[in-house]
Order: structure tokens, then C-alpha cells, then sequence
């Protein structure tokens, strides 16, 4: 995976809710890990639909298609992809850089 | 200031719940919202939306579909199954592509839909559409709420020449369509007519000035009428010195009966007083007589276009009006068809009977039938006759002047 950061443009008048949103994405990934440590297919299918509204709304546009895939993934049980779009959650989160406009 | 809170600065504000179980979505949709000027709240489930709607009131619901507890469908419909909040509008939170939640979400009453991911110029159109409504729909259920005092009162000025204000209230509170009550005005109908008239006066005002006259009638008129509200009759007519009170209408009365007799008695000792103070001052004798019967008459507004009366017309109010001619002062007199209800129990509440002062006969010769019950309240004494060709088995009892208590137990031959 690239090292380079991926940019984020979110808008200006919602920048002092983004400390709390980025925290609560950390949390949210550790949990999607445990999940799927726990085989729990319901709450990965819960947080993937939560990521997939919340995501978006804030400009995050991957964050929204990383939950589909988490939602789809556990509706499947695919454990493969469960994987998946959890490592490329986590490559995401290192390298996410937000600019406010 | 921004679109929707534009113009509306003297107003207070517009107000939102926002119900989500994600506390970035919740504040990211209240933030959108309070930019625009509305106010914001915030429900993390169901169970404290709804204690938050109970508390805050407010004008929009925004809402998450799938959360822990109840749902958003269940939130929904159950806000929309209640009286107090059926026009709040609930604005249901859904993924676009998720048509089936919108299909659920319209079974359950929600008004409006906003799509996840929430685009902002999405949000600030759907809600400042909703506003829009919600303030028509205020601005018409406040009209609606005006135009149904004003009727209400339309009625209450309209009636209360003919009913108690305390009846008046009463029908209007506690019957729906209450209006109804009112303008159903041709109607037929089981009544108890009451007829009383002044006895003696037509001497009386031979002899006092004519000045005095109306002002007499008037004091007497009012005792009448505060006996007749008093027990709720509905007074119907006053014509020289009679006076018309029907029971059983407009509205059901199940003890009609009972409070046309109680009516009789009180009209009888609230004028004693009075008659008495006539005497003192100018000699002569008054008195009340009163006839009352029962059975269906028609009730309606009679007369022509430029003057109606609400009345009741039928064979009772004639047998009425002729048992108050043949009553002697202060006598009440109780038809065949009134007689039918509840015997026993109006001749248990005269005033002689069980107090040792009245006095119970049977009358011989023509009369034969009548049972008379006498007995004195105050300064007044009064007289109750019940008219009837026959009486039937197991009627009634009343206490004698020696404690004697007269049954009667059979069938009296009548003497109409």
C-alpha cells in the first residue's frame, strides 16, 4: 500500500466536529475488528451500515463505500472481504488527510 | 441570516429533534440545522425521542430508521397514533437505495424522507418545505380552533334564553358534535312538559299601580327560572304569567321525571317569599300551579323567518297545560304518562312523607282515584296529585299526620 496521503476536503463550518468524528472512526475500526475476531456478523453489518451514512454526510466518501462493503461483506459472511475492506479501513484512517474549505 | 430563518426573527424559533444512535450523524445534521437558524435537539433512541417530544415540543422530527430499541417505523407510527402528536411531521432518515424502508416508512405515517448520505442542500429543501406546511397546517388548526369557539358561543348566546348556562356548558363539553345537540332542531322526542302559572295575580294587579306589574311578574319570572335551571329544564315559553319547562331535551336526562317534580316543588317554595311579601302588602293571596305529563311531543324552531321560537309541541304539553288549570295553588298535579315513571320514588320525596307532618288520602266521590300528598317546607305548603285512571299494583306508600303510613298495593279506578 501507497504511503502517499489521500486528501479529504470537508467544509469549513464543520471543522471542530471533525476531531471527535476522526476519534470515533479509530474506535469504530477497532470494534469492526473485534467483530469479526468474534464472528459477530449482525454488529458488522450494523457499524458497516452506520459508516456508510455517516461517512459521506462529512465529505468521507470512502468511509461510505468501505461500509457498504462491510455491510454487504457481513450479509454475506465473507469473511474475505470483511478482511479486506477492514485492512483497506485501516490504510485509509493512517493516510486520510483532511483540508477545510 | 440564512434561508429558512429569514423573515421569521420575531417568531420563535423553529424547532428539530434530530434522533439518531450515532452521535456524528446526530451532531452533523443538528449542526446543519442550527446553521439555518432552527433549533436543534438531539435523541440518541426511540425511548428518549419520545420523552424529548413530551417535554420540548417541538415542530420537526428527524429521525434514524434503524436503532437500538424500537425503530424509527415504530417511533414513527406510534407518534402518529397519538392525538397530541398525529401532526408533528416525522421526517424519516433512509439509505436512497433502500425502497423498502421507504414503503415501511410510508405505512408507518412519515411525512418526508431524507436520503444517507444526508446532502446538505437536500436537508435545508425537505425541511424548509416541511416548515412551510407545518405552519399552514398551525395557521388552519388555530382558525379551526377560533371559528369552533365562536361557534360554540354562537350557540351558548343563542340557547341560553332557553337553557341553564350550566347545561349549556355541560353539552358543550361532553357531547361531541355537540353543535348538533342544537341545530337538529325538528326532532321528535320523549319530554316531561312542566306548565305552572300564577294564581291570584289577575286580582292582584287590579290593584296594584300598572308601574308595579311587570316588575312583579319579572320577580316571579326569575324564581322560576332559576327553579327550572336550577334542576336543568329547558324553559321553553312565558306567556302572560305561565311558564313552559320541558325535561329530557335538548339533551337525555334519565331522571326527567324526578327533576320536573323536584323543579315544581322548588318553583312553589322559592316563590313562597315572595307570595308572602305580596300579601303583606297589598291583601291578596298567590299561588303556584303546576301540571306536568309526559310522552313524545315534536321539538323544533317554530314560527316565521323573522322570529322562531325553539319549542315542543304534543299532546303531553296540552294535558300539561290542563292539569296546571285544574291544580289549586301550589298544587302540583302529574299526569297518566308521567305517573308511569318512577311513582314510588317522587311520592317518597314529598316533603310530609316520613317526616310525621305530611298527610296521605285517598279522595272519594268524583276524585276517586287522585291521591293527594301534602306537606310543608318553610312557609310554604304544597300539594302533589297524582292523576291516573289506574294506578297499578305496588305503587307507593306515604306517611300519614298520625305516623300512619297508607299503602296502596292495587289498582285505583280513575276518574278521567
Amino acid at each position: 500500500m501507497s504511503d502517499q496521503p489521500i486528501p479529504v476536503t470537508v467544509a469549513k463550518d464543520l471543522e471542530d466536529l471533525i476531531p471527535t468524528f476522526m476519534k470515533n472512526r479509530h474506535k469504530e475500526l477497532e470494534t469492526l475488528r473485534a467483530a469479526l475476531a468474534a464472528g459477530d456478523m449482525e454488529q458488522l453489518r450494523q457499524l458497516g451500515h452506520r459508516m456508510k451514512g455517516v461517512g459521506n454526510s462529512y465529505g468521507f466518501e470512502l468511509v461510505s463505500v468501505l461500509g457498504k462493503k462491510v455491510e454487504d461483506g457481513a450479509k454475506a459472511t465473507d469473511r474475505a472481504a470483511l478482511e479486506a475492506g477492514i485492512a483497506e479501513y485501516t490504510d485509509y484512517l493512517a493516510r486520510v488527510k483532511i483540508v477545510y474549505e | 441570516m440564512s434561508d429558512l430563518a429569514s423573515g421569521q426573527a420575531a417568531q420563535t424559533a423553529f424547532r428539530v429533534l434530530v434522533v439518531d444512535d450515532d452521535p456524528d450523524m446526530a451532531g452533523f445534521l443538528a449542526r446543519l440545522l442550527v446553521q439555518q437558524g432552527l433549533q436543534a435537539d438531539t435523541a440518541a433512541d426511540g425511548p428518549a425521542a419520545l420523552a424529548r417530544i413530551a417535554v420540548l415540543q417541538p415542530d420537526l422530527v428527524l429521525m434514524d430508521v434503524q436503532m437500538p430499541g424500537p425503530s424509527g417505523f415504530d417511533i414513527c407510527r406510534r407518534l402518529k397514533s397519538q392525538e397530541a402528536t398525529a401532526l408533528l411531521p416525522v421526517v424519516l432518515v433512509t439509505a436512497l437505495e433502500d425502497h423498502e424502508s421507504r414503503v415501511r416508512g410510508i405505512e408507518a405515517g412519515a411525512d418526508d424522507f431524507l436520503s444517507k448520505p444526508v446532502r446538505r442542500e437536500e436537508l435545508i429543501a425537505r425541511v424548509k418545505t416541511l416548515r412551510r406546511l407545518h405552519e399552514i397546517r398551525k395557521e388552519l388548526e388555530g382558525r379551526r380552533l377560533a371559528a369552533e369557539v365562536q361557534r360554540k358561543d354562537e350557540i351558548r348566546k343563542a340557547f341560553a334564553r332557553y337553557i341553564s348556562p350550566r347545561l349549556a356548558e355541560r353539552v358543550l363539553r361532553e357531547s361531541r358534535g355537540s353543535e348538533e345537540v342544537f341545530r337538529n332542531l325538528s326532532n321528535r322526542a320523549a319530554v316531561v312538559a312542566l306548565f305552572a302559572d300564577l294564581r291570584g295575580f289577575t286580582r292582584l294587579s287590579e290593584t296594584v299601580p300598572v308601574s308595579s306589574i311587570v316588575p312583579m311578574l319579572n320577580e316571579y319570572f326569575t324564581e322560576l327560572t332559576s327553579a327550572a335551571h336550577d334542576n336543568e329544564g329547558t324553559v321553553f315559553s312565558m306567556a302572560g304569567d305561565s311558564m313552559l319547562v320541558g325535561f329530557n331535551v335538548p339533551v337525555p336526562q334519565a331522571d326527567a321525571t324526578g327533576r320536573a317534580v323536584a323543579t315544581a316543588r322548588a318553583m312553589i317554595q322559592r316563590f313562597a317569599p315572595v307570595a308572602a311579601r305580596w300579601r303583606a302588602e297589598h291583601g291578596l293571596a298567590t299561588g303556584i300551579g303546576v301540571g306536568i305529563e309526559a310522552g313524545e311531543v315534536v321539538v323544533g324552531n317554530v314560527g316565521a323567518p323573522s322570529f322562531m321560537s325553539y319549542t315542543i309541541i304534543g299532546d303531553p304539553v296540552n294535558v300539561a297545560a290542563r292539569l296546571m288549570q285544574r291544580a289549586e295553588p301550589n298544587e302540583i298535579v302529574i299526569g297518566p304518562g308521567a305517573e308511569r315513571l318512577d311513582l314510588h320514588d317522587r311520592l317518597r320525596a314529598l316533603p310530609g312523607h316520613g317526616r310525621g307532618n305530611g298527610r296521605a288520602r285517598r279522595n272519594g266521590g268524583t276524585a276517586a282515584g287522585r291521591w293527594h300528598a301534602e306537606g310543608a317546607a318553610g312557609d310554604s305548603r304544597e300539594r302533589v296529585t297524582l292523576e291516573r285512571p289506574g294506578i297499578g299494583a305496588g305503587a307507593f306508600s306515604c306517611r300519614a299526620d298520625n305516623g300512619a303510613t297508607a299503602q296502596h298495593a292495587g289498582t285505583v279506578a280513575g276518574d278521567r
